[in-house]
């Protein structure tokens, strides 16, 4: 639904950098590897939590 | 006894560091790893009293993620069980961040500010009233202080001979940090004592040391420790909050066992 | 920190450490080890799981004339001056 606040793995706050990974790797043309390096998230387990996920408020928004 | 403690840092930034130490035993290096995740405590929110929350989470969902923000811990002025005050409300359409949360505290604030709480629609509306709590990483896992922290040997890597003629030389993949013992053979600039992250090589010893056959080794009480906090406070205030906080234990012993 | 002595001789103490773990308890067993005068030196805990005894239970023997209280205070100073020469250590680390 929303990005979680930290990994699930290691607890690095990953949250924080979600808005301007949204806006520069899926709203943008940037690839998204890059982008993750140039933000300073580097384990694997932190990568993952960004590139897998999926912004749901929108989805769910019509059913309250 | 005598300690003989050396540090020395490979990177230091104020949210994650790398340093070798010297001189210390498995058991302390534990002890201090497990004292930085347990027993250094941190603000975190840890009641939430919802005024009102027409968005599409739970209150529950919100005060998870609440409590999962980092807030700035400043030791010296509070005590653990202190509380303060923090306070939100964001009208929508908005998306409530972490740095729109105000504290009652200039001291204790949220430590990243674009985290994002929850997306509000047109109409909906988030207002609370919450506490922080000073706690402890081993009550709760939200109020670790250091984050992926751990250690591993410092190795030493030495040339035994060359690898063979017609060989193909697969890589040989070393992760962590080595003390250089074969700078004559290494690649580009070295002198025997360096320490050399192994990303600076690509983690693989064939890039380094091509054609050579290689043995590594565990230095002796040598650990480079590796570690990141979430931002409530610098790594040097974690560490060496993490190392009194042994100290003060083992006062507080023996003290008791004088008695 | 609550000490509870469950048995003691005149070379051998058995002592319930409470509220202590790993953290503190092998770093104060490796300081034992490091002791001359201490011949044996281990502890023992269970998990929370496990119910019943949770408090760590320090065992101590030492070599005869030695009281294990005093080898135990003596460890206590000994881990009080680590955390310091470390703390000093890393903060010379640090300027270096």
């Amino acid at each position: 639904m929303m990005i979680p606040v930290r990994c699930f793995t290691c607890g690095t706050v990953i949250g924080e950098h979600w808005d301007e990974f949204k806006a520069r790797a899926r709203e943008g043309d940037e690839d998204p590897a890059e982008v993750l390096d140039d933000l300073g998230v580097t384990r694997a387990c932190c990568r993952r939590m960004m590139v897998s996920h999926k912004d749901l408020v929108d989805v769910v928004s019509p059913y309250q | 006894m005598v300690n003989d403690f050396q540090v020395e840092f490979i990177e230091r930034e104020d949210r994650r560091a790398r340093f070798v130490a010297r001189g210390l035993t498995p058991a302390l290096a534990n002890g201090i790893r497990r004292a930085m995740v347990a027993d250094v405590p941190t603000f975190s929110i840890d009641t939430v009293r919802f005024v009102e929350n027409t968005s599409v989470m739970f209150d529950e969902m919100i005060g998870l993620r609440l409590g999962l923000v980092p807030l700035t811990t400043p030791l010296d002025d509070f005590e653990p069980g202190d509380t303060v005050t923090v306070a939100l409300e964001v009208d929508g359409p908005a998306t409530a961040y972490s740095g729109d949360i105000e504290s009652a505290d200039d001291m204790v604030v949220p430590a990243d500010e674009n985290i994002p709480i929850i997306e509000l629609k047109e109409g909906q509306r988030l207002e609370f009233e919450a506490d922080a709590v000073l706690g402890y990483g081993k009550d709760h896992a939200k109020n670790q202080g250091g984050v992926a922290v751990g250690y591993r040997h410092l190795q030493r890597v030495e040339v035994v001979g060359d690898a063979g003629e017609f060989d193909e030389q697969e890589p040989n993949i070393l992760r962590g940090v080595i003390e250089e013992a074969a700078a004559e053979h290494a690649e580009g600039d070295a002198e025997d004592g360096d320490l050399v992250a192994t990303e600076t090589f690509g983690n693989d010893l064939t890039e380094r040391y091509p054609g050579k056959e290689v043995e590594v080794h565990d230095v002796p009480e040598a650990f480079v420790f590796s570690v990141e906090t979430d931002g409530s406070f610098d790594v040097d205030e974690l560490v060496t909050r993490a190392v009194a906080s042994l100290g003060d234990r083992a006062a507080e012993l023996e003290e008791k066992v004088a008695l | 920190m609550e000490l509870r002595v469950i048995d003691k001789t005149d070379e051998e103490l058995r002592i319930e450490i409470g509220g202590e773990d790993h953290t503190f308890m092998n770093v104060l067993k490796g300081e034992l080890l490091q002791t001359d005068t201490v011949t044996a030196a281990t502890y023992d805990v269970n998990p929370e799981q496990s119910g019943g005894q949770t408090d760590p239970v320090l065992s101590i023997k030492t070599e005869s004339g030695v009281d294990p209280l005093d080898a135990l205070a003596e460890a206590a100073r000994g881990v009080q001056r680590t955390a310091d020469d470390f703390t000093d250590a890393y903060r010379a680390g640090i300027d270096a």
